[in-house]
């Protein structure tokens, strides 16, 4: 269409042209030359044009013969003028039309585009003819949407689809339209043909097709979308639910330890509002400080994107937290936020202290038994010496009597003394350097009296090692314990009692170990945990190991167990030393 | 003929003044220290009484008194335990085996003469005595 006007003044230009070459152009035949372009250009029918071009002809024929220019002696060549407009005739007609024919071709198709995309829609479309907004033309997916046909649809009125209530809603919402020509709204329900209502989300523009002006109305069945969101709503209430629902106390944080969420257990242990906490760094809110914590596990989690874990105590509250930090990250991978998972052990370390407590007065009470017994042996030796002095006679063979009394009389005091430096030790509740090796020495001299098991021989390997922190007493629980285990395996004669320390890099290590009977295979994962054991009813709690555990587990050390049947037991336990405190 | 008592206790004290009283007593009196000792005792010689400790080392008190109860030569002599092991399923062991009395220590020459003259079936003047 564009090349139309150059090519017909191409084409004027090259003809006239030729007509001054010929030396023949006169301002008549100029004139019906141009006569027939304009013709040509403005006719929207081929035949028609032909018939105009016909009579053009013809008339300037009729002209030219009354000018008397066809009879004289150039005649021939005027008479050729005749046919020739003709052909120019059909010649620019049958451009004009060639041309304007693809026009059309080219609306047909995109005509055909906007029908199948009006068909095919996923989206209700109405078209509504303007003014009266009368129903035009509906889509399939109308139909399908509200249930009635496009039959029925084009026979009702328009705002009869909005059920009743609304009915002045949309009313008042195409008046809007109205005026800026286009307009959404996703609040206005449409009616079913079996009158209940439908959720739609609406977006409305005038548009303009040939010379009529419409309103295209599209509309999207929202009831899906509602029930998805309703589904989305219900999971989020239930993670809420189970949110706030959680009894420790759970804190989301943002990369810059902004409090994103709190649970109820959060807000209760504070005793605030969410409000108050919301958009405040945790270590200022929680922890009322101006940096983040020491050794805090959502530090951890920011750098390193890991789930981290820590035990802190609040001085504020004299309380020991567990404290787990998750990562959550967004879809590309980058940590959205942490969250802190905090949990208040305090009651549960308390009650541990006093199982440990309980179980070293169990302890206290076999040692006891057994001193007591130890005891009674000298104290029988001085009552029954006591009573043969008396009635002997003899002075030399009473002074050996009393000789005997005296010595039992010593072992007794040095039991008592044991004892005493024992019970001592097993009362201090605080940390101190502790002396491993020397305590070692006491808890073997202890057991020794508690347990028979004098023939076995003990063997020390003291190396000089680093004083641990820790608390003297329990420590001497843990060696008791061992020690007593380690007797009470040994059986017969060659028993061997191995007691050892060394320094290791990190850690200081002590060795029990003894050459018993050992512990079967199928026990060996079972021995630490807590009521387990071998012993008869009242022999043993099934706590001792249970407890060594827990203090070495407490002072952060390890405790590994080799066992042979009928070969011997060995415990290590490591502790660890921070070489920064020495 | 006086009758012959073996007394069996790691307690050199003990085994001491024991022997010096039953000596006294008009008995015939044999040691040993451990119970293997006991048991090579009672296997060589008769004996009229077994006066027998519980915690000794190398075999313990209650293994002697299983094994003289069990062999058919040495299963009617009676059985003192002399021990400082005094709770009471301490004792109630001890009569399972076999023991025919138990005296616990510390103990007077008194409570040790009645035990002595019940599992022997002497007079009870001798008691008094």
């Amino acid at each position: 269409m564009k090349l139309f006007y150059p090519l017909v003044l191409f084409d004027t230009g090259i003809v006239s042209f030729g007509m001054y070459l010929s030396e023949k152009m006169t301002t008549d035949f100029y004139l019906v030359f141009f006569l027939i372009i304009i013709f040509a250009s403005i006719s929207r029918n081929f035949k028609l044009l032909m018939v105009i071009g016909g009579i053009t002809a013809l008339l300037y024929g009729i002209l030219l013969y009354s000018w008397g220019l066809l009879t004289n002696e150039e005649g021939s060549s005027y008479t050729l003028r005749i046919p020739f407009i003709f052909i120019m005739t059909a010649f620019y007609g049958y451009i004009v039309q060639t041309l304007t024919k693809e026009k059309r071709k080219a609306l047909t198709i995109s005509e055909d585009k906007y029908r199948g995309l009006f068909e095919n829609a996923n989206e209700g479309i109405v078209l509504l003819r303007n003014p009266q907004l009368q129903i035009a033309d509906v889509n399939r997916e109308v139909e399908k949407v509200i249930g009635y046909t496009k039959e029925e649809l084009l026979l009702k009125d328009f705002f009869d689809l909005f059920i009743p209530e609304e009915t002045e809603k949309a009313r008042d919402f195409f008046k809007e339209v109205d005026e800026k020509g286009e307009g959404r709204a996703d609040y206005l329900s449409l009616t079913k043909k079996d009158g209940s209502p439908v959720e739609v989300d609406f977006s409305i523009k005038r548009i303009d097709l040939g010379r009529e002006s419409f309103h295209q109305m599209i509309f999207r069945d929202l009831t899906e979308q509602r029930k998805l969101e309703k589904k989305i709503r219900q999971s989020k209430r239930n993670l809420e639910a189970i949110f706030d629902g959680i009894r420790d106390q759970l804190s989301i944080q943002a990369p810059d330890y902004r409090i994103l969420r709190v649970n109820r257990a959060v807000i209760e242990h504070y005793q605030t509002v969410f409000e108050k906490l919301i958009d405040r760094k945790c270590y200022e809110a929680y922890f009322l400080r101006s940096e983040p914590c020491d050794r805090c596990p959502v530090s951890v989690t920011i750098e390193t994107k890991q789930p981290a874990f820590s035990t802190m105590k609040r001085s504020e509250d004299n309380t020991t937290l567990q404290v787990f930090s998750y990562p959550i990250f967004d879809e590309k991978g980058d940590l959205l936020s942490a969250i802190e998972y905090t949990k208040d052990i305090t009651e549960q370390q308390r009650l541990q202290e006093q199982l440990i407590q309980s179980e070293k007065l169990a302890g206290i009470g076999v040692l006891a038994s057994g001193v007591a017994h130890e005891i009674n042996n000298p104290l029988s030796g001085i009552i029954g010496m006591a009573e043969i002095a008396l009635e002997e006679e003899d002075p030399s063979k009473k002074k050996g009597y009393l000789m005997d009394i005296l010595e039992c009389g010593q072992r007794i005091q040095e039991i008592v003394k044991g004892l005493r430096s024992y019970s001592r030790a097993a009362k201090k509740e605080e940390l101190s350097r502790v002396d491993l090796n020397g305590i070692l020495e006491e808890s073997l001299k202890m057991v020794q009296l508690a347990v028979k098991a004098s023939s076995a021989e003990v063997i020390k390997d003291f190396q000089c090692v680093e004083k641990i922190q820790a608390n003297v007493g329990e420590i001497q629980q843990v060696f008791t314990n061992l020690i007593t285990n380690a007797f009470q395996a040994i059986d017969g004669k060659g028993g061997k009692l191995g007691l050892s320390t060394r320094s290791t890099d990190d850690s200081v290590e002590v060795k029990v170990s003894d050459n018993g009977k050992g512990i079967p295979h199928k026990y060996l994962n079972q021995i630490f945990d807590p009521f387990f054991t071998t012993k008869n009813p009242g022999e043993g709690t099934g706590l001792g190991l249970n407890i060594v555990y827990r203090i070495v587990s407490k002072y952060e050390g390890t405790i590994d167990v080799e066992s042979n049947e009928r070969i011997g037991t060995t415990f290590t336990i490591k502790f660890p030393i921070r070489r920064a405190e020495l | 003929m006086s009758r012959k008592i073996l007394i069996v206790d790691d307690e050199e004290v003990i085994r001491k003044f024991l022997k010096i009283h039953l000596v006294k007593l008009g008995y015939e009196v044999t040691e040993a220290a451990d119970g293997v000792q006991a048991l090579e005792q009672l296997g060589r010689d008769d004996f009229d009484l077994l006066i027998c400790d519980i915690l000794m080392p190398k075999k313990d008190g209650w293994e002697v008194i299983r094994e003289m109860k069990s062999n058919p030569k040495t299963k009617s002599i009676p059985v003192i335990v002399l021990t400082a092991k005094n709770e009471d399923s301490d004792m109630f062991k001890g009569y399972n085996l076999g023991a025919n009395y138990y005296m616990t220590k510390p103990f007077t020459k008194s409570q040790l003469i009645y035990g002595l003259k019940l599992m022997l079936g002497e007079t009870s003047e001798e008691i008094r005595a």
